[in-house]
């Protein structure tokens, strides 16, 4: 198992490094340049500052030149200054990952403590009304657009009945962690519920599986009380697919979500990201999206490793 | 029963939760000591000098003072200085160059009051900070140009300087870009000026209030999310209205009126708010619970034209295209006539508007014998076309994105339609736009807005040097690609032309020409619309690019 | 399985029809009446009007058919991009199927958003796509079309490259081989059939993948350009208009919400018919 984990971690070093000059060369592809962005914003900029801007900033070098500096710079771990925010990227990124941190592990875990008890309770009965209002409530919640629901919750909490802000991180000034949860409310149910569903179908199927196996019948057969029938023989062997889910989450827990933060003003993960993107700040781009991308594939690889403890059966090469 | 252990734990964990979400709700403030704005952008930098940003105006409104601004009735006023030169007051002298320049000593006071945040008077040795730091090429300095055109600077005492400026132009006592940086605090950053745009305490330690000599200084930055600001305690001026000021960002439109709907904010700013005809709409359908204002101001919307297009080279067929709009009814329809539509660049509330300028009232049938005129006939089909078989078709762009924009622009496009003119609609992002397209002139026809100053020279727009092209870097503006020795002479004479009745002369000339011309089809003047609370009073909106937070000490909050 | 059909099947019906019907009738969804903006329900427009005065109803079937068009057709180059990859990596194994497993895995495992976005706003002329072609309508449906496959091929690739392994060994197969049949008459006789059904199956789901995509994209204003409507262009236009005219946001809500399901349903019913086939088929 270790010489399996040290192989994947090989390939996934040699993946980060294969996505940085990707997302690099993408980043250089991208229209205009940003201090053609900031002659938008003031007009009265000419060419002399034009040109000395852009030699300050090194945006005058070639792209690969100014990748192999990045790259040699990153490898000595210094990931370089934003230019968006004029700061070192480590300190951008801080703040805005712990927002991310706390929106996505808040909405993934209600997203699960939903999907645990509706799947397993539609696993257990299964083709009933019950299965069946269950599974019709998942595919509604796969199939929302997520900034529509976000849009109506707002308008229906906060425009309408005026019990939660419609936005922001904390109300200005002191707040607190009431103040911070009501912040959180809508944001993490526009999330949950849109992934709720997927979760909830994932569950279903594999509690399905583990309690058509035989072990369960024998189980049963051996007079064991149902819950623990279903506690400890089929949510074992259930955990399977569900430590897979998380391990996809996972990349969602840094990645953040873009289109929910967007419409609730909160600053996380996704906004920076596409903030970034849209700015043309390839260092903060770069470091955030590496970043996501490595948490994702660790996670990943974390599963699969998790999957040769939980599954007695499956042995690795 | 199985499973029962798990849910009355859980149960009991969420009743609690709902409670507390609930009962945290604020009540509704009985006395409006606090004001929050709501702005669509977050100021992702605060150094004034450092990155040209509309949402740092903004807020920096509150909390520096530049020396000169134009004020809402777009007069010359002095901020931070005492009393503005002029040559009757002596306080302006010109200086004769050699070789013909002719340039001007300016001499300023600071007010005697003027403090930072932090007790240090604002002196002459910021002035000699500042210029030093937007002379260094390395300090990031986003509009460097003011700062050459100033040779040198003579300090006569801790509040009075002279500024040796190298060319005379009639709007010299401006110096609206100096906006001053806090020596006493800034030094150490500027020690590396290559650093300074990292090092610099606007970015390191915001919240110091020796940053700032307005009548707020910035408290909390949350970055992305809000801005807290809090009187400052030197301020020596009038008394600032609020306890607190609350900035935030919220950067879609819808959230932002739901927000609005829900209290969470009071306002929402003009200058970085509602496009006028989501404002329109929540006006009529929310109105009666605000206050909303409209102020026409100096953004001039309009369609440039490449006069490099044969079809386009010629004036008739550019005339018929703006005869062929029903810009009244645009106006009408779309933006409930609240903007106003444009005969030239110039504002009519411009000193240097001039009323004369040939109209272009609609009138199809005369577009049509125009077109008719300059050789593109109908032959049958729904396009018109020229002897040599070409179609009368071009490409419509605007920024992507832009709701309003895009909007007009289908209009357009099929107002024109009935003329038997093709028009393809291609919209490019911003970035594209103003960083590619425009700059190489591949275009036909591109519908975006300038910015501008009252009594604003076009020189970079309609100067015949100023069209971008290889040999310039594409660096000018006159994007079009207008090149008229009458309009070059105008231009070069408004400049230092000191005498205010010639200067009309000047400048009525300058619209006539251009409405004749037609470089650009005129559309409109951009109006903003600001969304205010019933309490609220004394925003006067300014209409040009100067923040109405400039006079926040004019609002008054009315219990 | 009956309804979700039906659904689907009149919703497709009427967006392919509605547009050359209209055109026949003289009807133009693009029609800008500036005097009847945003109007509610009356005769000739029994959904109202938009915020140019254009007919919803018109606008939603032309909408339709654009979002549609462009589900199925990124749904199966989806299909077949992936069929080809899982095919490549299941019949040549070692190395090939390893770098390309990985490469799946790793598509499967990234948050793609951000990439999108990356890769949405390209500047096509940067590549040294001509100018001309770079801005045309068609580019930009490519786009959203390309984005679109490079999302959603990787469960074709995967299924197909876990048949293609399990049946390459087959006795049959071998004989097959032995005999002289060729590499494609293997794949398309033995090992294509195996795997269809599931493969159908995958490919409706994703339909509704592609659409819920297709609006996200031009909500951040990175899809399909003005003036041509799709639903998720009217669903971004609306929502600035969400607290005045909620209804013009509620329309297209609806029918990307409909579609979706209806296509989830779909491909839900379609597996365990598979299933239920599987469990009595011999072998």
């Amino acid at each position: 198992m270790l010489r399996f984990a040290a192989v994947r971690l090989i390939e996934i070093a040699a993946l980060l490094v294969l996505m940085s000059f990707l997302i690099y060369g993408l980043l250089g592809l991208m229209p205009g340049d940003p201090i053609d962005l900031m002659r938008q914003a003031d007009p009265r900029i000419g060419a002399a500052d034009v040109a000395r801007l852009k030699a300050l900033y090194g945006l005058d070098r070639p792209l690969l030149v100014r990748y192999l500096n990045w790259a040699g710079q990153a490898l000595q771990g210094d990931l370089g200054y934003s230019r968006l925010f004029a700061a070192p990227v480590w300190s951008t990124l801080l703040a805005p990952l712990g927002n991310s941190l706390v929106l996505m592990g808040s909405s993934f875990v209600a997203a699960l403590g939903l999907a645990l008890p509706l799947g397993v309770a539609a696993a257990r009965r299964p083709s009933s009304r019950l299965d069946g209002a269950i599974n019709l409530a998942c595919f509604a919640s796969v199939s929302l657009p997520t900034f529509w629901l976000a849009l109506v919750l707002i308008l229906v909490f906060a425009a309408g009945l005026g019990w939660l802000p419609a936005s922001g991180l904390a109300a200005a000034g002191a707040g607190g962690v009431a103040d911070r949860l009501r912040h959180l409310a809508l944001p993490v149910a526009t999330l949950t519920l849109a992934n709720a569903g997927f979760y909830t179908r994932y569950v279903r199927a594999a509690m399905r599986d583990a309690l058509a196996q035989d072990h369960i019948r024998t189980a049963r057969a051996k007079g064991a009380r149902e819950a623990r029938v279903i506690l400890h023989h089929a949510l074992r062997s259930a955990l399977i697919p569900v430590t897979t889910i998380v391990a996809l989450s996972f990349g969602g827990l840094v990645s953040g979500a873009l289109v929910t933060e967007t419409m609730f003003a909160y600053p996380g993960m996704g906004k920076l990201i596409y903030d970034a993107v849209m700015g043309n700040d390839y260092n903060l781009a770069l470091a955030a999206l590496l970043f996501a991308a490595a948490t994702a594939l660790l996670a990943n690889l974390a599963a699969d490793l998790a999957y040769g403890w939980l599954d007695p059966r499956v042995t690795y090469r | 029963m199985p499973g029962r252990g798990r849910f009355p734990l859980l149960g009991r964990l969420v009743c609690a939760l709902a409670v507390a979400l609930l009962a945290g709700s604020p009540g509704r403030a009985a006395q409006h000591d606090s004001l929050t704005i709501g702005v669509t952008q977050f100021p992702a930098t605060l150094n004034p000098d450092i990155d040209a940003m509309a949402a740092k105006s903004y807020v920096l409104g509150m909390t520096l003072r530049p020396f000169t601004v134009y004020d809402a009735d777009w007069r010359l006023v002095c901020l931070l200085c005492t009393r503005l030169p002029s040559l009757d007051n002596r306080l302006a002298v010109p200086v004769d160059l050699g070789s013909g320049k002719k340039g001007v000593e300016l001499t300023y006071q600071i007010r005697p009051d003027a403090k930072w945040g932090d007790g240090v008077p604002v002196t002459t040795a910021d002035v000699l900070f500042t210029y030093q730091v937007g002379r260094d090429p390395q300090s990031a300095v986003a509009n460097a140009e003011f700062y050459r055109r100033i040779t040198s600077i003579d300090v006569k005492d801790d509040k009075t300087f002279t500024l040796h400026v190298d060319k005379l132009t009639f709007d010299y006592a401006a110096i609206n870009d100096f906006v001053l940086l806090p020596a006493h605090l800034e030094r150490e950053a500027f020690a590396d000026p290559a650093q300074y745009r990292v090092r610099t305490h606007y970015r390191t330690d915001p919240t110091n209030p020796g940053l700032y000599n307005g009548p707020y200084r910035i408290s909390e930055v949350a970055t992305g999310s809000h801005l807290l600001l809090e009187p400052n305690p030197y301020w020596t001026g009038p008394p600032p209205p609020f306890r607190r000021i609350s900035v935030r960002a919220i950067e879609n439109t819808a959230a932002l009126q739901a927000n609005l709907l829900s209290g969470a904010i009071d306002m929402v700013a003009g200058e970085l708010g509602l496009s006028i005809d989501e404002a329109l709409a929540f006006d009529k359908a929310h109105g009666g619970a605000f206050r909303v204002l409209y102020k026409p101001g100096l953004t001039y919307e309009h369609v440039d034209l490449n006069l490099d297009r044969p079809a386009l080279a010629d004036r008739r067929v550019r005339q018929a295209l703006l005869y062929g709009l029903d810009r009244a009814a645009i106006s009408n329809s779309l933006f409930a006539g609240r903007q106003q539509v444009a005969d030239s660049f110039v504002n009519p509330l411009d000193s240097g508007f001039t009323g004369d300028t040939p109209r272009y009232p609609y009138d199809p049938a005369r577009a049509a014998s125009l077109l008719d005129a300059a050789g593109w006939h109908p032959q049958g089909g729904a396009v018109r076309r020229n002897a040599q078989g070409d179609s009368l078709s071009f490409e419509l762009m605007t920024t992507a994105g832009n709701r309003t924009r895009e909007l007009v622009e289908q209009v357009l496009q099929s107002e024109w339609r009935k003329l038997g003119i093709d028009i393809r609609i291609k919209n490019e992002p911003a970035r594209v736009l103003f960083g590619e397209t425009l700059p190489h002139r591949n275009f036909d026809m591109a519908m975006y807005a300038w910015i501008s100053a009252p009594e604003d020279v076009p020189r970079s727009t309609l100067y015949s040097t100023e069209i971008p092209n290889a040999a310039n870097g594409f660096a000018g503006q006159n994007t079009p690609g207008f090149k008229s020795p009458a309009m070059d002479r105008l231009i070069d004479a408004a400049e230092i032309e000191l005498d205010p009745a010639k200067r009309q002369t000047l400048w009525a000339e300058m619209q006539r020409l251009y409405a004749t011309e037609l470089p650009s089809l005129p559309l409109y003047f951009r109006s903003d619309a600001f969304i205010l609370p019933k309490w609220l009073s004394g925003v006067r909106p300014t209409g040009n690019q100067y923040p109405t937070t400039l006079w926040i000490t004019d609002w008054k909050a009315q219990p | 399985m009956r309804w979700p059909i039906a659904l689907l099947a009149t919703i497709a019906v009427l967006s392919f029809v509605a547009s050359p019907l209209g055109a026949a009738l003289g009807l133009d969804p693009n029609a800008v009446d500036l005097a009847g903006r945003l109007a509610g329900a009356s005769l000739p427009h029994p959904l109202g009007t938009d915020e140019l005065g254009r007919d919803v109803l018109q606008r939603l079937l032309a909408g339709g058919r654009v979002s549609l068009s462009i589900g199925i057709a990124a749904a199966l180059a989806a299909a077949a991009f992936g069929t080809l990859v899982g095919l490549v990596a299941g019949y040549c194994g070692g190395w090939t199927d390893r770098i390309l497993m990985r490469l799946t895995d790793a598509i499967i495992a990234l948050p793609l958003l951000p990439l999108l976005i990356v890769l949405a706003a390209l500047d096509l002329k940067k590549l040294g796509v001509p100018a001309a072609l770079a801005r045309s309508d068609n580019v930009s449906l490519l786009r959203i079309l390309a984005l679109a496959v490079l999302v959603s091929w990787t469960t074709a690739a995967r299924l197909v490259r876990g048949a293609t392994l399990v049946t390459r060994n087959r006795d049959f197969v071998r004989a097959a081989r032995s005999l002289g049949a060729g590499v494609p008459y293997i794949l398309r006789v033995h090992i294509l059939p195996n795997v269809l059904a599931p493969l159908i199956v995958a490919t409706t789901l994703s339909v509704g993948d592609v659409i819920l995509l297709e609006s996200v994209l031009s909500f951040l204003g990175l899809g399909i350009q003005p003036p041509l409507a799709s639903w998720g262009t009217m669903l971004s236009n609306a929502q600035e208009l969400m607290t005045s005219a909620p209804l013009l946001a509620v329309y297209p809500g609806m029918m990307i919400f409909m579609t979706v399901i209806a296509c989830n349903l779909l491909g839900d019913a379609l597996q365990q018919r598979l299933a239920a086939a599987r469990a009595f088929a011999p072998n």
